[in-house]
């Protein structure tokens, strides 16, 4: 037993009998994660994947019990780190005396309204239930690339939120709607109209009053660093085509009727400049329900369901700098009419597609865009990867950030610490139709391998050096005091500010910050308690 | 699994938790979405198959120890594979076969089995069956009117349960044999298979089970041995040809009686008007999938990238029987099937499996209560499945719940089909009894 005695019954009363776990079984599991080794060597710590073991693994059911474990932590001064789906090492506490909360069976979605696209979802509903349920309104959800296993509350409060679909989707720090929140001090807070005295209701992440919403989650999230989010309002929009769903045959071949009005395009730009160029007439047009430029070994990746079948497309590899569009639409009218788009852009810019001509995708590969599952496609290299970069620009900075990459890539590959993608791996998006783009670079490397470990984070943090020796902005992957503190003075001072945030939301410094950031430091540059 | 493979793999957990779900392109409601029995009564992320290996991790780094928490924790698992299919939908991990591996090793520490399947596993060494019921009884099931034929080169392998605790199926079982006109056998000195040994990780106990049920058989002149039991039917087809290859064909009755039905030597001519849902026993489902000999090179293609030449065969539950018991309900007339969401090789798992329903009866009962949950939401008044194990733990639920589902056998359905009257065979395995 770690926790006192009296500390764990404390906690037990407030979540129920079973639901309270300080046994080093349960809590061993809570600390391993994908990637902690690398994290763990960044911090000069042996490169195991597991980080500190939590003092405690809790399982509330409701905001009220998440309350009484928050304030039970302030009394006992524990700190206490939120997982929804818990995948990441951001999900791991920084230090033993850190509590994992683990939100598992808040599982509700408590509203659909399908009038005004909007539903309201607890952390553990996954992105499938979720769309499996909304699909029977005709509706979608974003998704992160993670995929659909992952929390769309975890990710529209917490932690970035790009995903393929982001051109239809949006960004998740851009869906999120009405908020209940757990503060660090246990308080209840209500954002947007879900906090207005009368009629409260979930349609609108702002006012009454201030908007918190930059605070609540900024661009890259808190992390858990700021509170404990219970329920959540996130934006829906219309499935892009028909949700008739239809699979046959068993896993992993499935076979799947392609919906009618569905086209893919892969086209090679053939380079940066006319990428650029070319992703911004399609994005223009607001058709697409996906848009991204993929390095040519992404596209093999995400057509395939293993390493061997991967190989089987180096023709489609060659390209240069491809283009992946898919358009979908409800009506043959509207079919038409994008297919007429895209044959003109595809004739003004003298490009070809390939699909149906030098390459046919196997039909569940439209099940698995539909379903947002591509993303899970870059483990079948090596197995373990992780991208840097990240930034949230235009598509010519997005470019520019991914070019200046390829050399620190490169050294790490001579090196035999990451597989050689020559570089170049780059996976962008656009979000809502070319408002914004997004890019990083997925990394392969083999997490079993502690030269791989170790030179993965070496790269890691030479790509965040040219990042801000370059000026291209903060990665997405910005986390924890030391980041923060390099990329705040070069960014308007940003990191004083996230501070100030922090202790003005957590006094008593209860949320646990390791992947956020840890209270102001004194005059004599200590951490303050 | 060598040493090798099982230390490479426990370290390749990505930690998604896509092993809680059915695959995420078959997610059809939030309701039926989830895939891991132990996951969904225990709620610890430790529970999930992707939790399990990373304990196997810690076991081998030695940073947690053996003890009755861990074996309870490993222990609290059907060893259903539901979680292994949807890893294995990408993913090249083996989360059931390092679990079973994960459990040898703990019983060679002494942390393993619990204590209720230790007795079981010394029933079976001392009577041959884990009900711990003598020996010379198990016979006892067979009624004087079923004709056997001592010559026949077809063995009917009855198994434990049907032979002791669901007398009807193997009643049913030999009717449709007669009905038929299939001659058939049993053997003199049945054994336990050895499944409910294997699955708690006793490697030795079963290897015995295994040896002298090889024995009778090669000792005889049997080119197939079919079998009613979807467990005795795995444990036959998968476990045994990993530790010795015999020469005879097994099959489970669904694939015989489907065979017979198509030939037109059965005539299910009967009308059965009832509306039924069918349940993928794991063991006749996912699991059945025989492992494919694989004698090939891992070439590394460049650094950190390896390639299986030639292609390695991934075991994904593709090969599971699924037409055939489908197949025959859908030749019985007047029946109506209306099926689960989860289905075939993401079918959920009735609880039973893996000695759970010894050692842990309330777990096994509550996920046999999620399945008649998802059972009764397709509007069905009948559960059909295929498998003894499954029967009794569904029943028990059945019970327990006060559902107004009513459970069959899928043999007791044709041998209605085939104008006998239910009711007298299950009065006859009373009686028998
Ligand atoms: C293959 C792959 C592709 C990826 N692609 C993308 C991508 O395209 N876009 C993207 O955004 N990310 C991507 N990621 C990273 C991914 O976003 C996160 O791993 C994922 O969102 C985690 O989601 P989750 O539901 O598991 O949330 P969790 O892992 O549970 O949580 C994520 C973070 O939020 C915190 N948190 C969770 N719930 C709460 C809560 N209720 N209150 C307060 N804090 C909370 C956690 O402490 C953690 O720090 C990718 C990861 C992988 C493995
Ligand atoms: S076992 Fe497979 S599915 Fe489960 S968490 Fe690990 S990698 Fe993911
Ligand atoms: S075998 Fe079944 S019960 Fe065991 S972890 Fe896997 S899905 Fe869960």
């Amino acid at each position: 037993m770690v926790l006192e005695e009296d500390t764990f019954k404390e906690f037990e009363k407030a979540v129920g009998v079973g639901n309270v776990n300080d046994g080093e079984v349960i809590t061993d599991a809570y600390a391993y994660n994908w990637c902690m080794e690398m994290f763990n060597y960044m911090d000069g710590k042996e490169p195991l994947p597991y980080s500190s073991r939590p003092k405690a693994v809790i399982l509330p059911s409701s905001t009220e019990e998440v309350q009484k474990v928050v304030k039970l932590c302030n009394k006992y001064g524990i700190q206490v780190k939120a997982q929804s789906t818990g995948l990441g090492p951001w999900n791991c506490v920084s230090s033993n005396n850190s509590i994992v909360v683990d939100l598992r069976r808040m599982n509700k979605i408590v509203k659909i309204d399908e009038k005004n696209l909007y539903c309201v979802v607890e952390p553990y509903v996954s992105g499938a239930q979720l769309q499996a349920e909304i699909m029977k309104y005709g509706l979608n959800c974003h998704m992160p690339g993670a995929g659909p296993q992952v929390s769309p509350l975890a990710s529209a409060t917490s932690m970035n939120g790009p995903g393929f679909t982001s051109p239809s989707t949006g960004h998740s720090s851009r869906n999120v709607l009405g908020v209940e929140w757990v503060l660090p001090d246990g308080e209840i807070m209500r954002l947007g109209s879900w906090g207005m005295k009368n009629n409260p209701d979930w349609f609108n992440g702002d006012g009454p009053g201030p908007s918190l919403r930059g605070i609540m989650r900024g661009w890259a999230g808190a992390k858990s660093g700021l509170g404990i989010f219970t329920r959540v309002a996130v934006k829906l929009f219309p499935y892009p085509c028909s949700t008739d769903f239809e699979l046959s045959g068993h896993s992993p071949n499935y076979d799947f009727k392609i919906p009618d009005f569905m086209r893919l395009y892969v086209m090679d730009c053939k380079n940066f400049k006319r990428l650029d160029e070319i992703i911004i007439q399609v994005e223009k047009e607001e058709i697409s329900f996906m848009c991204s430029y993929l390095s040519g070994l992404a596209v093999m990746a995400i057509f395939a369901n293993s390493f061997e079948q991967m190989m089987e497309l180096m023709a489609v590899g060659g390209m240069k700098a491809p283009l992946v569009v898919i358009i979908a639409a409800r009506t043959k009218r509207e079919f038409e009419y994008k297919q007429k788009v895209m044959d003109y852009i595809l004739e003004k810019n003298k490009l070809a597609n390939i699909i149906g001509k030098q390459y046919t995708p196997y039909p569940v590969f439209y099940a698995e865009a539909l379903r947002s599952n591509l993303g899970l496609h870059g483990f079948i290299a090596t197995g373990g990867f992780q991208s840097t970069l990240g930034q949230c620009d235009t598509a010519k900075m997005c470019l520019n950030s991914a070019t200046l990459n390829v050399p620190a890539k490169q050294l790490f590959i001579k090196k035999g610490a990451v597989a050689n993608d020559f570089g170049e791996g780059v996976w962008m998006t656009s979000y809502e139709s070319g408002h914004y783009f997004h890019a990083e670079s997925p990394t392969m490397f083999d997490q079993t391998n502690k030269h791989s470990v170790k030179g993965t984070a070496q790269y890691f943090e030479r790509s965040n050096e040219i990042g801000l020796v370059k000026h291209l902005g903060a990665p997405f992957f910005v986390e924890g005091d030391r980041w923060h503190d390099m990329f705040g003075p070069h960014m308007h001072n940003y990191h004083l500010w996230l501070r100030k945030i922090k202790e003005a939301f957590d006094p008593n410094n209860i949320a646990d910050g390791g992947f956020y950031i840890t209270p102001g430091k004194d005059k004599k540059g200590a951490l303050k308690k | 699994m060598d040493e090798e493979e099982y230390e490479r793999m426990i370290q390749r957990c990505l930690r998604c938790s896509i092993c809680k779900w059915v695959p995420q392109i078959q997610v059809k409601s939030q309701k039926y979405a989830t895939i891991c029995p132990a996951m969904d009564e225990y709620n610890f992320h430790t529970y999930s198959g992707g939790g399990k290996i990373i304990l196997a991790l810690s076991y081998h780094l030695g940073r947690i120890g053996p003890s009755d928490e861990l074996r309870d924790i490993v222990y609290k698992c059907t060893e259903c594979g539901g979680c292994a299919v949807s890893c294995k939908f990408l993913n090249t991990l083996e989360p059931l076969e390092i679990m079973c591996e994960f459990r040898e090793r703990l019983v060679k520490d002494g942390c393993g089995p619990m204590p209720a399947q230790q007795k079981y596993i010394e029933a079976v060494k001392k009577v041959n069956n884990p009900y711990n019921e003598p020996h010379e009884s198990r016979k006892e099931w067979l009624p004087k009117d079923i004709q056997t034929d001592p010559n026949s080169k077809v063995l009917f392998y009855v198994g434990c349960t049907a032979s002791y605790r669901r007398k009807e199926m193997a009643i049913a079982t030999a009717r449709i044999l007669n009905a038929a006109g299939i001659k058939f056998r049993l053997l003199e000195d049945e054994t336990c298979c050895g499944s409910p040994i294997l699955r708690t990780g006793v490697k030795d106990a079963f290897l015995e089970s295994m040896n002298k049920n090889l024995d009778a058989i090669e000792a005889l002149d049997v080119d197939t041995v079919v079998f009613t039991c979807a467990g005795c039917y795995d444990t036959f087809k998968v476990d045994y040809p990993l530790h010795r290859k015999y020469n005879f064909e097994v099959k489970h009755t669904v694939e015989l009686f489907d065979e017979l039905i198509q030939d037109g030597k059965l005539k299910l001519t009967t009308e059965v008007p009832l509306t039924v849902t069918y349940h993928d026993p794991c063991h006749l489902g996912r699991n059945a999938e025989r492992y494919e000999e694989w004698d090939g090179d891992v070439v590394e293609l460049m650094p950190l990238v390896n390639i299986n030449i030639p292609k390695k065969p991934k075991r994904c539950g593709a090969e599971g029987v699924y037409d055939p018991p489908r197949n025959i309900l859908k030749s019985i007339s007047g029946l109506k099937l209306n099926e689960m969401e989860r289905i075939m090789e993401y079918s959920y798992c009735c609880g039973a499996g893996a000695g759970v329903k010894s050692a842990f009866p309330e777990f096994a009962l509550k996920t046999a209560q999620i399945r008649l949950d998802e059972a009764e939401d397709t509007g069905a008044e009948i559960l059909v499945s295929a498998c003894p194990f499954c029967s009794t733990n569904l029943q028990d639920a059945i019970k327990e719940k006060g559902s107004k589902l009513q459970f069959y056998d899928i043999n007791e359905l044709i041998l209605m089909a085939l104008g006998m009257d239910i009711k007298k065979v299950k009065e006859k395995a009373a009686e028998v009894a």
